[in-house]
Parts: C-alpha cells; sequence; structure tokens
C-alpha cells in the first residue's frame, strides 16, 4: 500500500468522525433549543441572553464537521458550558424539574458530540475527560440539588460516555475495514496478472488460431465447395487443439506434425510447416504448389505472421480466384524472404476491390508490418493475381 | 489510437461487440460477474464491526437505563411489570447477541420479527408500569432503552425496517404520553426528550452505516483500480483474457458439433453467420490485442473515473510511467474527483504529443501530461493532491475557466533505449 493510501483513508475516518459529530451535534442543539423555548422554562430575558451563544454553539458544530481542529471543539465546548452556567443563575437555588430536563440534551448530546473527535490521540484524550468530568459537575452544580448525583448529571455522564465509544469505535472500524479492502486489492492484482498472462498465452497460440480461423471461416460460408467428411476432420482437429489449450496444455497438431507451439528454440524452419499448410488447403480443395527454398529459418514470431498472411492470401485464392491450384514461390537472400503466391484466376481490377474487404489490410499487411515485414498485391481483371509477402530474416 | 474511454459499441468489421456496462466489461462475463460480487462484498465489508459496536452502545444504554429504574423504583405502584420489562429486553439482547455468535451475522425475518415482538412486549410492560403515574417522558426508561436496542439490527436488516420501527415506537410514546400526562411546562421539556429518544439512536445510526458503507465502495473502486499501476506497457485488461477464453471456447463447441455431426454440413445459414461472426471477433481480439495502456483500464473499470475523467493518449505514453509516475498521477486524478460530492466535477487528462528531444544526458524523455477539470476551484484541491501530482514531475498550476489547470512534465525512459 502507498503513502496515499493511508493518507486517504485516514481521511475518509476524519470525515466519518465529523460528519457523525456535526449530525449528533446540531440535532441535539435543535432539541436543546426547543426544550429552552418551551414557555415557562426560562426567564425570557435568561432565553434571549443565551441565544447569541447558541449562535456560537451552532457554527462551532457546523465546523467541526469539516475540520478537525480543536479550535471548534473547544469554542463549541466553552459556548455550550457557558449556556449551562446562564441558565442555571443564579446559583445555590434549585433549578425546576422541567428546566433541568431541559438542559440534558445540551449537556449530553450537544456537548458529548464533540466527544466522538476526542479519541485519537492522548492530547485529545485528556481534553475528553476534562471536557466530561466539566460538563457533568457543571450540569450538577447548575441544578443546585440537595442530592449528591441527580438524574441528569447520570444522563450527562452516559451521553458522553456512549459519544466517546461511537467515537472509538468507528476509529477503529474504518481501518479495519480498508485491511480488508487491501487483502481484496492484492488478490484483485493477482487475478490481473493472471488475466494478463492468460491473455498472452491465448494470444500467442497464433498457430493455433490460425488454423481455427480458416476452419471457421469456411463454415462462415456454409462448408459450400468443401467434401464434408474433409471438413469434419478438419474441425476435429481444431476443436482438439482449442481442447488443449483451454486445459492449459501447448497443443501439438498431429495431423500436419508441421508447426509445434511447444518448439523452445527461437527459430524454426519454415518447410515442414509449410507442408502443413498444404496439407491443410489440399483439404479445402485448393492444390497448392511450393517452388523454391523450404530450409529458411526464422524467428517464431516473424514466422507466425509470414504463415498466417500466407495462409490469408491462399484462402482469397480459394475463395474467389475460381481456379484449384496455386503457386507459391519461396526465395531468399541475406535480409528478407519473399513468397510470392500466384493464382491464373479471374483476378481484378485492384481500383475496384476494396482491400480491406479482403481481410487484406488487416490479416496481411497488418500482421507483417508488426513484424517488420510488408505485402503488394498485383492483380488485373482476367490475369490473375500475384501477391509478393516479405519479411525480415 | 483513439482513447476515449468509451468502449467501441462496434468494431472495424461492423460486429457488434458484446454489450458492455459502464466499466466496460460485459455483463455476463466472468469479469463483470467478480466486479458485482466484489461491490456485494464492500456492502457488507467491515459493517459486521459497526454492528457490534452499535451494541455495545445498546447495553451501555440498557445499564444506565437499570440505574434510572432503580433509582425511583420506589415511586412504581406495580414493580412487577416494570422488573418483567427490563428482564425480557435484557434477554431479547443476549438473545440476539447469542444468535450472531452462533449463526453468523444474519437476520433473517422471523429473527427480526421475534426481536421486534419482544421488544413490543418491552414497550408494553413498561407502558403499564408507568400508565397510573401520569408522567410517560420522566418514567419511561425500559421503553427509551428499545430505541437503542434497535441499534442491535442496524446493520443486519434494511434501513428503511429500522426506520419505521423506530417510528412506531415513537408513535406509541406519543400516544401513551398523549393519553396519561397533563402536558405543561413542567412535563413538556421529559415528553419532547423521550419521543427523540426513540427515533435519533436509528436515525444517527443509519447515517453512520450509510457514510461507513460509503467509504467502503470508494476504498474498494481505488484499490481495485490501482491494481493497474504494475501493469505492462500494454496491457490487455481484465477482461481481455475472458474474451479470448469465451471466443475460443464457442468456436470449440461449433467445431466439435460439426465433427461429430451434430451440425450438419452445409451450414444452415444462422449457424454460418454465427461462424462468421466468430471468426471476426476472434480476428480482431488476436490481432488488436493490446493496444491500450494501464491508465486507459484504470478509468475505464473504476465506477469513480469512468463517470468523471476523459483520457487522451494517442501515443499510448501512459505505458511509459514507471509504477511511482503511474502510482502519482492515478492518485492525483482521484483526489480531484472524488473529493467533490456534489456538483460534477470532471478532468480532461491528456498526454503527449512528445515535442523535446531526449536529454543527451540522461537519455529521458518529457511526456507533457495536462491536466484540465471542471468544476475544481484551485483552493479547494486536498493537499495530498499537490503531492501525488509531484510524483509525476515538476508541475504547474493554473486556473482555466475557474477550474484548476495542471501541466506536468513527466521524465520517462525511452523506449527505444530499451
Amino acid at each position: 500500500m502507498t503513502i496515499t493510501s493511508v493518507e486517504l483513508i485516514a481521511k475518509e475516518r476524519d470525515r466519518l468522525l465529523q460528519r457523525s459529530a456535526r449530525v449528533i451535534g446540531l440535532g441535539s442543539s435543535a432539541v436543546a433549543l426547543l426544550c429552552f423555548s418551551i414557555p415557562g422554562v426560562l426567564e425570557g430575558t435568561t432565553l434571549l441572553s443565551v441565544l447569541p451563544l447558541f449562535v456560537v454553539l451552532i457554527f462551532s458544530q457546523a465546523r467541526v464537521g469539516a475540520s478537525m481542529s480543536l479550535i471548534w471543539i473547544i469554542l463549541g465546548l466553552t459556548s455550550g458550558l457557558a449556556i449551562l452556567i446562564v441558565v442555571g443563575l443564579p446559583f445555590g437555588t434549585t433549578a425546576s424539574s422541567a428546566l433541568a430536563t431541559a438542559m440534558v440534551p445540551l449537556a449530553a448530546g450537544s456537548l458529548a458530540s464533540f466527544a466522538i473527535l476526542l479519541t485519537s490521540n492522548v492530547r485529545r484524550m485528556i481534553m475528553l475527560v476534562f471536557g466530561f468530568l466539566t460538563s457533568v459537575v457543571v450540569t450538577e452544580v447548575t441544578i443546585g440539588a440537595p442530592t449528591v448525583a441527580t438524574m441528569e448529571g447520570a444522563s450527562v455522564a452516559l451521553g458522553w460516555v456512549l459519544a466517546a465509544v461511537l467515537g472509538y469505535w468507528l476509529s477503529a472500524s474504518v481501518p479495519r475495514a480498508a485491511r480488508r479492502i487491501y487483502s481484496i486489492g492484492r488478490a484483485h492484482r493477482a487475478e490481473r496478472q493472471a488475466s494478463e498472462t492468460e491473455a498472452q498465452r491465448r494470444q500467442g497460440a497464433r498457430l493455433l488460431h490460425d488454423t481455427v480461423l480458416a476452419t471457421l471461416t469456411l463454415l462462415a460460408h456454409s462448408g459450400v465447395g468443401v467434401a464434408p467428411s474433409a471438413l469434419q476432420q478438419q474441425a476435429n482437429d481444431d476443436a482438439r487443439l482449442l481442447r488443449q489449450l483451454r486445459l492449459g496444455a501447448t497443443p501439438v497438431p498431429q495431423s500436419s506434425g508441421g508447426y509445434n507451439l511447444e518448439q523452445p528454440v527461437e527459430e524454426s524452419a519454415l518447410g515442414t510447416t509449410l507442408e502443413s499448410v498444404k496439407q491443410r488447403f489440399g483439404r479445402m480443395g485448393l492444390e497448392v504448389s511450393w517452388h523454391g527454398t523450404g530450409q529458411v529459418l526464422l524467428p517464431s514470431d516473424v514466422l507466425d505472421a509470414f504463415l498466417l498472411a500466407l495462409a490469408e492470401c491462399l484462402e482469397n485464392v480459394r475463395r474467389h480466384s475460381g481456379v484449384t491450384d496455386a503457386h507459391v514461390t519461396i526465395t531468399d537472400d541475406e535480409t528478407t524472404v519473399r513468397a510470392m503466391v500466384t493464382d491464373a484466376g479471374v483476378g481484378f481490377d485492384l481500383k475496384d476491390i476494396d482491400e480491406a474487404r479482403l481481410g487484406f489490410k488487416d490479416s496481411v499487411v497488418g500482421r507483417l508490418k508488426e513484424v517488420g515485414g510488408n505485402a503488394r498485391l498485383f492483380s488485373s481483371p482476367g490475369a490473375g493475381t500475384t501477391v509478393v509477402l516479405e519479411v525480415p530474416k | 489510437m483513439s482513447s476515449g474511454w468509451t468502449a467501441p459499441e462496434e468494431n472495424t468489421l461492423g460486429v457488434i461487440l458484446g454489450r458492455r456496462n459502464r466499466r466496460g466489461v460485459p455483463n455476463a462475463s466472468t469479469a463483470g460477474r467478480a466486479m458485482r460480487q466484489a461491490s456485494a462484498r464492500g456492502a457488507s465489508l467491515g459493517t459486521g464491526y459497526l454492528g457490534t459496536g452499535a451494541s455495545v452502545l445498546a447495553a451501555v444504554q440498557g445499564v444506565h437505563g437499570i440505574a434510572m429504574f432503580l433509582s425511583h423504583a420506589g415511586e412504581y405502584p406495580r414493580l412487577l411489570p416494570i422488573a418483567l420489562a427490563w428482564f425480557l429486553y435484557a434477554l431479547t439482547l443476549v438473545g440476539v447477541a447469542i444468535a450472531i455468535a452462533t449463526r453468523g451475522e444474519r437476520m433473517p425475518n422471523w429473527m427480526f420479527a421475534l426481536f421486534l415482538l419482544a421488544l413490543a412486549g418491552v414497550v408494553a410492560l413498561d407502558f403499564t408500569a408507568i400508565w397510573p403515574m401520569h408522567d410517560v417522558g420522566r418514567y419511561a426508561t425500559a421503553s427509551v432503552s428499545v430505541g437503542f436496542g434497535l441499534l442491535v439490527a442496524l446493520t443486519l436488516r434494511r434501513g428503511r425496517e429500522i426506520l419505521i420501527a423506530a417510528l412506531l415506537l415513537a408513535a406509541a410514546m406519543v400516544v401513551a404520553i398523549v393519553m396519561t400526562t397533563p402536558l405543561n411546562d413542567e412535563t413538556l421539556p421529559a415528553q419532547i426528550l423521550a419521543v427523540v429518544l426513540c427515533v435519533a439512536p436509528s436515525i444517527v445510526g443509519l447515517y453512520i452505516v450509510r457514510w461507513f458503507r460509503r467509504i467502503v465502495q470508494l476504498e474498494l473502486d481505488r484499490v481495485l483500480v490501482q491494481s493497474t499501476v504494475s501493469a505492462p506497457r500494454f496491457a490487455v485488461g481484465m477482461l481481455a483474457s475472458e474474451e479470448l477464453a469465451r471466443l475460443d471456447l464457442a468456436a470449440e463447441e461449433l467445431l466439435d458439433s460439426v465433427a461429430t455431426g451434430r451440425t450438419e454440413l452445409p451450414l444452415a445459414p444462422k449457424t454460418a453467420s454465427v461462424a462468421a461472426s466468430l471468426a471476426t471477433e476472434l480476428r480482431l481480439h488476436l490481432i488488436e490485442g493490446r493496444r491500450e495502456t494501464w491508465l486507459y483500464h484504470a478509468i475505464t473499470e473504476s465506477e469513480q473515473l469512468g463517470k468523471s475523467v476523459t483520457l487522451t493518449d494517442r501515443g499510448s505514453l501512459a505505458g511509459l510511467l514507471n509504477p511511482v509516475q503511474r502510482d502519482g498521477l492515478l492518485s492525483a486524478v482521484w483526489l480531484l474527483v472524488s473529493d467533490k460530492r456534489k456538483g460534477a466535477s470532471t478532468a480532461q487528462v491528456t498526454l503527449g504529443p512528445v515535442t523535446a528531444l531526449p536529454d543527451p544526458v540522461t537519455k529521458l524523455i518529457t511526456v507533457p501530461v495536462v491536466m484540465t477539470t471542471t468544476g475544481i476551484a484551485r483552493n479547494r484541491v486536498d493537499p495530498a493532491t499537490w503531492d501525488a501530482i509531484s510524483k509525476v514531475g515538476a508541475f504547474v498550476d493554473s486556473t482555466q475557466n475557474s477550474s484548476l489547470r495542471v501541466e506536468i512534465d513527466c521524465m520517462v525512459a525511452n523506449p527505444a533505449d530499451q
């Protein structure tokens, strides 16, 4: 957890305490004022003289709701105690039971509400004890009953105890909850990392998805033009690979045997992999003839991109060219491996066909560019199509 | 790359993606479920301890009530009903405490009904005892304690139920007062106090519990979002692997049903179109996977930030920030928009473009980060915000349209050197 978290949670805790103190304090002041205003409870002049003190008290309580400063607490306690003293004047006489009762919401509610904010450190605790004792004593003295302790005094003591317990309990509750939240947060972080790793694993299985995508694309065309048994065989192979991926394995396609997802080496030979592509298109009814070198080593991510782009081109040939065979010529020099995919099909006018519609831009150009390669497309109506794919070695 | 936080409803091939909720997580996905579960847990998180505290308050008040009763025990014409009332009240509180301790923090309907019935019995017995004394406000003890007793159920039942019970108690008190007590300046303060004490504990308690839950929700949201700080430069977000797994599974099932012959070839047009959209979505997830940064995910996944923060980061520069800078930036944004309870305050965070050349000595590049806000006055900003911002880099703050604007020069390692 960062420092900011600790600060933030402390701030939220203080705010909760302040709000609680404010709502209890203001509510109690309102009730106290109501009780004092009942005709006959106080002399008119006494009532008028405590009103300014009530204004100060209520103002401090409102301020306490937004600030932890001790000044407002001191101001509030002082004005509240002053009210108690003024209504009890002159000393030595016993207050009426109505007046004594009317003091209770003031001393046990309004003043005690400040106790909520007085539990966090030693200095505040000293003030808490001082406020508690003063409130009880002033209440007892102003009531001036012949007995040592009155019911009202006991109620004031209760109010302070309840407020202090409330303040203490709330201060403890927030960090407790925060600790549990942080443990949820840690679990969530682990979950996020696991999610990231899992996404990488699945995205990393590109060749597997390549064959799955090709099969799905065939199915999207209802499987027309492909022998049902071949398509079923292909679907079976692909479903098995996906199942293995789902179960956490790194699946090894057996039908083609060409690409190997758990291959530990950084570079893979092109030749065996090309054979698997050829077999797959053979099943789909497109005869692919290979020319040129088959023994080129490529980094595996480059190989992935290269093969996917190649397969995508062959799929386009199969679907759009109207012919059943395609030629792939692989050449390489010091820096580049180049594949030329040609067919003698219907071809098209480059201006008429939106490249994106062929999936060319996303799946061919995009993939190759990711590994620093490139693709170029040549075609004209009636003259077939040629695609040149280039990747760096 | 566009980094407005709204998830695209439609992908580049015109396929409508799964419906997403505000966090950008598909509602039906596992991630969405986890989010909801976390929020549900958040609602009850820590309130158990709070409930215990409320019970402690009720118990303390009960002891005081018994002392009050004993102090004028001699004035009661009949002691039996009031003694029974206190006995029943104590029994009820202890019973609920035992039930919670043994059965867990729950109060099923039947238990709540029993609880209310017992409390009603306490009130009835107390009223029976003080009826002939003609001063309900002064002599009511157990029935006033019932107002505090309701606190026991504070965190276990819905607020409305507690409030209704408290109001019923106050109503009973008012009726009893009107029927027995002569109202004059001598008796009135005590009556007012008694009625107020019936409802005040519940109202204050509910207010506090609501605030507490709000704090917990906010903190939970913040902590969940903070986990993005440690993400790699480009991350897939919580939903990516869920989505990919879902698509893989759907593809597997479709292929399997074709392989076993359950789905006959050639495919029906409807199944074919399912295959088409699966292929498209899968392709997109594989190719377009990781273009977003941690900050994008943090904002889209957060309830709090999602509705008030807009991010513009065309170069995905947020990914270059180190964990300390990320923490600072996220905290600053959080402090700016979460601090205001009323009024809509928003923040717009823009990263880049990088214009300056890398520092020749340190090899660091400067990413300009600009935060413009609405509804946030310069002098109302929490002091912790400035600390957080200074963790991101050297900054200059100003006011634009009477709201805060901060420009930060964030020094990051040059990705070309890595």
